[in-house]
């Protein structure tokens, strides 16, 4: 029986839209909220805002795809649904940057892993950066809103053998680990989540918080890129859009003006610090892009005897935190465990080198585990960390730079990814990196990766979790925002996204979003007053 | 030593001071200055949407050395095709500045002015063997220029990428494809 496409369902009974790429000529729109992004941040906010009467207008870069358009073909899904079509990287060319960018946002291509904000790092904020209001108990109420709107429960199926490798590894070792919740209803168990969920299972602001906002008489515009804000004092008075051709690649000459009551910006890290710097939006402490951090992420490769079948089935299903608080929440760099789906063109990428090298690595596919380190950057003063900058036409780029503290974290990564893999039976161990080979024993493994000189481009890393940038805080000297989430200088403007993290946070972000931009979307409710 | 005999990459002159920040990095540190004898514009090769007959001679060069191993000698000349399509594809969606600086770096490898002192290929990459551009990735995957190592992992992992993502790859990786919905 086909899936039936909601989305289109929805479009067909008059949900109201329009296409950047298909106007005949410039438009006007104008709506109580305009929304920029349509991500976890956007989704929620209009969802929430057009709850409550105000009339909602979504902006969205990225085309709109929905469920009969996901293909589960890589080649096709990373040229459309990711930013800069997969080629989004830091300045430098050395970490690859995951994010999404089409109706739904990052939250349409996640893997599903769905953490509440860790209380040491809502502490941190609140002790080291002047986040007022987001403890841990206030904070409780709006995760456990969100998982019941979104389905996000611990994954009851058993993990694919990816994920068993922590599992295992972990309890041999007497490690921590546990089961990660996902935001999925009805999963087919596929693994493919990272293309657009095919079945709508996946609870992405595709298929439930955007449906809502159209529901209720929001609109939705898409294939048009927020240029910049218009300013008036300390008011946005607009958002000058560029209508965008198919391919979410040049503007097409249109342009679209938007008005409304008040703005929310929220396309996530380096985008939202992009348009504020686009706009020369007043920013007296030049904070704006500042303190980007990345979760970055290392990786290590283990071939097993028996097989792994690492593209089929639910991608992220066990985690372990076992190292990440380790030394303190603003100690030594640490780390969250995880594994990735492993499909063959990314997967290609990953195992690194070319020629025999890389097809004797490729060659082992289905018996072959990768794990991840999620570095918990931005808690230590020596901890690496991004600045966003405009590229000569305008566009964001995230100049990101490692440090000796970072690059220590990386290393012991390392080592604790070869344990537990070798603890779970792995043959050989590859820590990726160019200069490593597999080694067939932990003493080996340890060797190697003690000796590895850790340098940018020899060392494989990448991202799918940029935060902050526009951080919030009372110190207007420090952050962009308040702890509401209102620009502190212009009196319309809030931004509601990932960019309002202090410092990373630990765990995927996706359920900090939901939960952060939710509450600070009921209170805005509630400043704006009657409709 | 700069290589005169080989035939012009089809760049021009006004196109190479167009080369822009990237090429002038490469030929600042090359230490040389542009004289190239005027030639047509390069426009996309037929049948491509980003790629120019000036890159097919490298990237025919390039594509053999990475796949090696990874498909039988016999459907290598199919196997560089369908890359270079994929390729094709991967670079039309990228965003202008990335293709630009991707642009750029076909530019530095298609110039002889640039593509020997920096490669070390001092031929054209239709003469090149297999070993020279072994070599030649080597030595930019261990280049003290930044641009060069930044170069080296792009064509990486545009090249891999662009394979993999093909269905005719996957018996090699054991990879079934994805299951019917």
């Amino acid at each position: 029986m086909p899936v039936p496409d909601l989305f289109a369902e929805g479009l067909a009974r008059g949900w109201k839209t329009h296409n950047g790429s298909r106007l005949e000529h410039d438009l006007t729109l104008e709506a109580d909220i305009a929304i920029v992004g349509s991500g976890a941040g956007g989704g929620t906010s209009a969802e929430i805002l057009s709850a409550a009467g105000f009339k909602v207008l979504l902006i969205e870069e990225g085309p709109l795809k929905t469920s009969s358009d996901f293909k589960m073909q890589e080649a096709q899904a990373y040229a459309s649904l990711y930013q800069e079509g997969i080629g989004r990287m830091s300045k430098d060319g050395a970490i690859t940057i995951l994010q999404g960018r089409a109706v739904g946002g990052t939250t349409l291509v996640n893997w599903t892993s769905s953490f509440r904000t860790p209380a040491p790092t809502l502490e941190h904020w609140a002790k080291e950066h002047a986040v007022e209001g987001h403890g841990p108990a206030e904070m409780a109420p709006w995760f456990e809103v969100m998982e019941k709107r979104l389905g996000v429960a611990p994954w009851a199926v058993p993990p694919n053998a990816n994920n068993e490798v922590i599992r295992s590894g972990c309890d041999k070792l007497g490690y921590a680990w546990n089961v990660i919740p996902r935001n999925v209803r009805g999963c087919w168990n596929l693994g493919y989540c990272g293309m657009g969920c095919p079945t709508n299972a996946k609870q992405s602001m595709l298929v439930t918080s955007i449906p809502a906002m159209l529901d209720q008489g929001g609109e939705l515009l898409y294939l048009a890129r927020a240029e910049r804000l218009l300013l008036d004092g300390d008011q946005v008075s607009g958002i000058e859009c560029l209508g965008l051709d198919e391919r979410c690649v040049a503007p097409n000459g249109r342009r679209i003006t938007v008005k409304a009551r008040h703005y929310i910006l929220a396309g996530g890290g380096i985008n939202t610090p992009g348009i504020l710097l686009r706009s020369k939006a007043p920013d007296p402490h030049q904070r704006a892009g500042k303190r980007t951090f990345l979760h970055l992420v290392n990786f290590s490769a283990a071939q097993f005897e028996q097989l792994i079948n690492p593209f089929y089935g639910a991608p992220q299903s066990i985690y372990s935190d076992h190292f990440q608080w380790d030394d303190g929440p603003a100690g030594r760099l640490s780390y969250k465990l995880e594994v990735p789906p492993l499909h063959p063109a990314l997967t290609a990428t990953l195992l690194g080198r070319f020629g025999i090298d890389n097809a004797l690595r490729m060659e082992q596919l289905p018996h072959t585990n990768v794990m991840l380190a999620l570095l918990r950057d931005g808690f230590h003063p020596d901890s690496a960390e991004g600045r966003v900058e405009l590229r000569g036409d305008g566009s964001p780029v995230l100049d990101y730079r490692m440090t000796d503290y970072s690059w220590d974290g990386v290393r012991r990564a390392f080592h604790s990814m070869a344990e537990i893999q070798f603890a779970a039976g792995a043959k050989a161990v590859l820590p990726l990196h160019a200069d490593a080979g597999y080694v067939k024993s932990l003493a080996e493994a340890r060797r190697l990766i003690d000796a590895l000189p850790l340098e940018l481009y020899r060392t494989r890393l990448g991202s799918a979790h940029v935060m902050g940038g526009c951080a919030m805080g009372e110190d207007p000297r420090q952050a962009v925002c308040d702890s509401l989430g209102r620009h502190h200088q212009l009196g319309n403007l809030s931004i509601h996204d990932g960019s309002l993290f202090p410092t990373s946070i630990g765990a995927n972000p996706q359920l900090s979003i939901y939960g952060l931009t939710a509450k600070l979307s009921a209170k805005l409710v509630k400043r704006l007053g009657k409709v | 030593m700069i290589d005169t005999t080989v035939a012009p990459a089809g760049l021009s002159r006004r196109h190479l001071l167009k080369v822009g920040l990237l090429g002038s990095a490469f030929l600042a540190s090359a230490g040389l200055t542009a004289s190239l004898s005027g030639c047509s514009a390069s426009m996309p090769q037929a049948g491509f949407a980003v790629i120019r007959e000036s890159d097919l001679a490298f990237l025919r060069a390039l594509i053999p050395v990475m796949l090696e191993g990874a498909v039988p000698p016999e459907k290598l000349p199919q196997a560089v095709a369908g890359t270079l399509e994929s390729l094709d594809y991967s670079l039309n969606h990228l965003s202008p500045e990335l293709l630009k600086l991707t642009v750029q770096l076909f530019d530095v490898l298609a110039l002889p002015i640039t593509r020997g002192p920096l490669t070390g290929v001092w031929g054209s990459w239709e003469n090149a063997s297999a070993a020279d551009v072994r070599r030649f990735l080597e030595r930019w995957q261990n280049s003290w220029i930044g641009l060069l190592k930044m170069g080296h992992a792009s064509l990486l992992q545009l090249v891999m990428m662009s394979w993999y993502s093909r269905a005719e790859s996957w018996a090699h990786c054991g990879y079934p494809g994805p299951p019917t919905v």
